[in-house]
């Protein structure tokens, strides 16, 4: 897969919230995340993007329109602070093109020179096609928990995946 | 049990707070938890208080002096909320007299009628004894993260555990 020549990525900003807000109205784009409610959705975003006063977030771009948002998602207490988790988003029309592929190992590149992180995780609910892309980026699975989340009244489980750096 | 027992188990209330930031405090209690110092103690025993709210804490009394309280953490996510964590401390004066299993007991019917749980979870790091009591009330582990604690360039693994009620 070929990325688009006009495709690059730079550090999130508070202005990218509209437009994380537009890809996350279409309900069916939060089925792979914990939220669900317009409420739920509203705070979970205001949270992601608050990453970017930390320089943890990165918005992929093509031109100057954003097409993909990730953040990294850091620890709060100082045991745990060596590692840490991400969320990411394709734009809906942006997708099979390699972005995402892109997003990981940029988030896995700033992850690892500007927090020195020795790993991250991710939760993912199955089926998600975003697994295949883990496991080629060496994400190691560490936990499966049955019927962690219930989407639209059925039962799903939930994966848990690590990469390390070292 | 009998009516001598001195347990007793009562709703959580914002002043068990102290006694939490007490107990953490306690000699050998932070290698069990993610907390390092005094900041993130209170840090931690505000959001587990906090929970207060839903009414899923309980706080269990010996002879009527707190001893230990366990919370569900309630999940805000309509899609996360009929599974819940948990969270468990005893003082260590009352530790090994039954005051872990009955809080135990009782949170687990509490998740059960109260906030209909189907299924309880738990996070505990490899080497605490508390897992012993959890494998006796039927938990069974379903993932293990190692390396999640760091502390002087010593890593600990974090063991998932969880019963379907």
């Amino acid at each position: 897969m070929t990325l688009p020549e006009n495709f690059d990525i730079r550090y999130s900003t508070n202005e990218d919230l509209p437009v994380l807000q537009k890809w996350f109205a279409d309900p069916m784009e939060r089925e792979p995340f914990p939220f669900e409610t317009d409420s739920e959705t509203e705070d979970v975003l205001k949270n992601w993007i608050g990453f970017a006063r930390f320089k943890a977030g990165l918005t992929g771009i093509l031109g100057e329109a954003p097409c993909a948002m990730g953040t990294l998602l850091l620890m709060p207490y100082r045991k745990v602070a060596h590692h840490g988790s991400f969320y990411l988003i394709v734009a809906p029309e942006h997708r099979r093109k390699g972005i995402g592929a892109s997003m990981v190992r940029n988030l896995l590149h700033l992850a690892k020179t500007r927090f020195s992180l020795e790993s991250i995780s991710v939760e993912i609910y199955e089926p998600n096609p975003i697994l295949r892309l883990l496991e080629k980026n060496r994400f190691e699975l560490f936990a499966r928990q049955e019927n962690f989340v219930k989407i639209n009244g059925r039962g799903r489980a939930r994966i848990l995946m690590e990469h390390f750096f070292q | 049990m009998s009516s001598q027992n001195p347990i007793s188990i009562r709703p959580g209330i914002q002043e068990d707070m102290k006694y939490l930031i007490e107990w953490l405090q306690q000699p050998g209690v932070l290698q069990w938890f993610p907390l390092a110092d005094l900041r993130e103690i209170e840090d931690a025993a505000r959001i587990w208080i906090s929970n207060i709210k839903f009414n899923s804490v309980l706080t269990a009394l010996w002879d009527g002096e707190p001893c230990g309280i366990a919370t569900l953490y309630i999940q805000t996510f309509k899609k996360l909320a009929h599974q819940s964590l948990f969270a468990i401390i005893v003082d260590e004066k009352f530790r090994g007299k039954g005051v872990g299993k009955h809080l135990l007991t009782d949170l687990e019917q509490l998740a059960k009628e109260q906030f209909q749980i189907e299924l309880l979870h738990l996070e505990v790091y490899e080497g605490n004894p508390a897992i012993h009591l959890y494998q006796r009330l039927g938990f069974l582990q379903y993932g293990y993260q190692r390396h999640f604690i760091k502390q002087n360039n010593q890593y600990l693994g974090k063991i998932m555990m969880q019963k379907a009620l």
